[in-house]
């Protein structure tokens, strides 16, 4: 793929994501959605990371990582039928929308307690170095993530071991209610340093800007085996949820279509560049909507799973306790 | 019962400055489910801590606090995000008394929603008593109703050991009695006896006490139900006073089945009251899978399954 085909592409998946964003947002105040937790701000640095790796990097991904699974091809049917909760759902309808699986992809499993997927990749990375592959483990986490033990654990275990761990922190601002400047006092990249491990800020809300750096440090970490901390700032232009109200704890905002707004950003850049024009973006705009208003349609129709798979994958093998309250209840 | 909690908060907070809130989200935004809305704005920040996403740090800053004169109550968000604070809970808070030989102790609530009923799926859902009670040191609280949450909660900023006030977040808006304005408290190890009858003993609390309530009112049952209340120290005299007129006990709560509340209270029934006992000790239970989001009805005990093992108990007479 030459450049312009590549960062096309990029615009194309900012695009589809901020466009299921916004479905799903409606979607969830019409009743048709339980919850959701919107990505919308942070396409521009989730795309230019996955733009670096290769289909074989292992992502520990977070809740809002949207725009990076569709990036590495996850059919946008696979997120909707986690949002769902249905019986196609990868997760079998199991988990509260936003927890997405796909491993197909290499994107793990996603849980909610937050960090608590860091030392995993640690762990991930010690196995790759252990059977000498050339893959590396990407994590993403929020800025409220990196006050957890979790956090500090996996930093340092990650610098101890040598381990070929990208540590990408999604600094959009807020974590919850709270702001940045009151979760942690020093910027979050300088805390590599205490580490042991490369460290460094990066503007998330630019792609190329993104890019440019994902590119340059997965490389290192590639051929070093050694980890680094990439803070990307970014805003999280929507609610924490669909259950939050920001206006009880925020003014400043960046509205969407704003010049703040990465995808804005994003169009400017690639028609400086000479790489899109504006019918070609508005070709992407309605491409976008029609997958996505397709699928969704189609996969509101898809069942429920059955109350037997609630059962299964406890254990390996079910036990006669799980069987005897199976028994009970359905 | 969002009013009740707040309103106890906000009057024993008036009354004894040495009272520091402190948890995630609790004080700008007056914590997601609005349990201490406004408290930030009329105690100022400095008794109303927003704090970093650290639980650990929360509960540990709290014990640490409680040492040395205050009187914390540390808000966890979800009952689920505890377990990074499970260390300090179990080998700080639960042991402090203990291990001081009684020179220190711990006077902190620790507030935090459990339990299923609003599409949590796993991580938003999970019942976790069973595990503070089994810590010796902990003292395990579970309202079921306004009244109850200000008279616990009223009676726990009294108290002067570690609490786990578990409130069922099921409840937290569908839930409305009367609640007095002056003071009162209810006891902690108490239970009470909502609702009398002949033929049977419920013995339930948290969320799953409407439950039983309406099943029993619905379907004429002529049943004594008790509210635990308090989940650690239980009340054996009540469930056992129960227990000697009836004959016949299922047990009902959220958490899944094995070592659960319900195999404690089975064990102690039976260890005291077996000659009185006329039909098994049923226990009616989430099971012990993770906690699922779409099939959550599923997995929620219902109507339908109390009176299933109310049919067979009616076997034995
Ligand atoms: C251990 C833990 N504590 C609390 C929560 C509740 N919670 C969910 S998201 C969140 C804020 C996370 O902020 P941040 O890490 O910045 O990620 P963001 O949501 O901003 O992307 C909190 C407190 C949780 N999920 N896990
Ligand atoms: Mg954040």
């Amino acid at each position: 793929m030459d450049e312009k085909e590549m960062f096309v592409n990029a615009y194309r998946t900012m695009v589809l994501a901020r466009t299921l964003d916004k479905k799903i947002v409606t979607a969830q105040r019409q009743g048709r959605v339980g919850f959701y937790t919107p990505t919308m701000g942070q396409e521009a640095l989730q795309v230019g990371m996955s733009m670096a790796l290769e289909k074989d990097d292992l992502i520990y991904e977070y809740y809002r990582d949207v725009p990076f699974m569709l990036h590495r091809g996850v059919p946008v049917e696979t997120l909707i039928d986690q949002i769902m909760g249905n019986s196609m759902d990868n997760e079998k309808g199991r988990q509260m929308p936003s927890h997405y699986s796909a491993k197909e992809y290499n994107f793990m499993s996603v849980q909610s307690p937050v960090a608590t997927n860091l030392p995993l990749a640690a762990g991930a990375a010690y196995a790759i170095k252990y059977r000498k592959k050339k893959n590396i483990v990407v994590t993403t986490f929020g800025d409220g993530s990196t006050s957890t033990p979790d956090f500090h654990a996996a930093m340092n275990m990650a610098a101890v071991f040598d381990l070929p761990v990208v540590f990408l922190c999604e600094n959009n601002k807020w974590a919850i209610s709270l702001p940045v400047e009151k979760q942690t006092k020093v910027e979050i990249w300088k805390k590599a340093e205490a580490y042991g491990m490369r460290g460094l800020k990066v503007d998330g809300n630019d792609l190329f800007a993104m890019y440019e750096v994902a590119k340059a440090e997965v490389e290192k970490t590639r051929n070093t085996g050694e980890p680094v901390l990439i803070e990307a700032v970014s805003y999280r232009m929507g609610p924490h949820s669909t259950s939050d109200d920001p206006s009880k704890y925020r003014t400043d905002t960046i509205p969407e279509g704003s010049e703040g707004d990465p995808i804005v950003i994003a169009e400017k850049k690639l028609k400086e560049k000479g790489y899109i024009d504006d019918a070609q973006i508005e070709k992407i705009k309605n491409e976008a909507k029609e997958l996505v208003d397709r699928k969704f349609e189609e996969r509101e129709k898809v069942p429920p799973p059955k109350p037997e798979t609630m059962f299964q994958d406890v254990y390996e093998n079910s036990n006669w306790i799980i069987e005897e309250e199976k028994g009970d209840i359905l | 019962m969002v009013q009740a909690i707040n309103s106890t908060l906000d009057s024993f907070m008036a009354r004894d400055d040495s009272i520091i809130l402190l948890g995630e989200d609790i004080g700008k935004d007056g914590g997601v489910f609005r349990v201490t809305d406004g408290l930030q704005a009329k105690y100022g920040t400095e008794r109303v801590i927003d704090t970093p996403l650290v639980e650990l740090g929360i509960v540990g800053m709290a014990i640490g606090m409680a040492v040395s004169g205050l009187r914390p109550v540390p808000e966890i968000q979800f009952q689920d995000f505890i377990f990074t604070a499970f260390d300090q809970l179990v080998n700080q808070a639960a042991k402090m008394r203990y291990r001081s030989g009684g020179s220190y102790n711990v006077p902190m609530v620790l507030r935090t929603p459990y339990g299923g009923g609003i599409k949590g799926g796993l991580y938003h859902a999970q019942s976790g008593e069973a595990y503070f009670a089994h810590t010796a040191g902990l003292t395990v609280i579970s309202p079921s109703n306004p009244y109850d949450a200000k008279g616990l909660l009223s009676a726990s900023l009294k108290y002067n050991d570690p609490i786990i006030f578990l409130e069922p977040k099921r409840l937290y808006r569908s839930m409305k009695n009367d609640v007095p304005d002056e003071d009162y408290e209810v006891p902690i190890g108490k239970a009470s006896l909502v609702h009398e009858g002949d033929d049977l003993t419920f013995v339930t609390y948290g969320s799953m006490v409407p439950l039983v309530l309406n099943t029993v009112s619905k379907n004429n049952l002529n049943a004594d139900v008790i509210d635990l209340r308090t989940i650690m120290p239980y009340d054996g005299e009540t469930i056992l006073n129960s227990v000697k007129k009836t004959g016949k006990v299922i047990i009902v709560h959220e958490a899944p089945r094995t070592l659960g509340m319900g195999a404690e209270i089975s064990a102690f029934i039976a260890e005291r009251a077996i000659d009185y006992l006329m039909g098994p000790i049923l226990r009616v239970t989430g099971p012990d899978t993770p906690f699922p989001y779409r099939l959550e009805d599923y997995y929620m005990p219902n109507e339908t399954r109390i009176l299933k093992a109310v049919r067979k108990l009616q076997e034995y007479r």
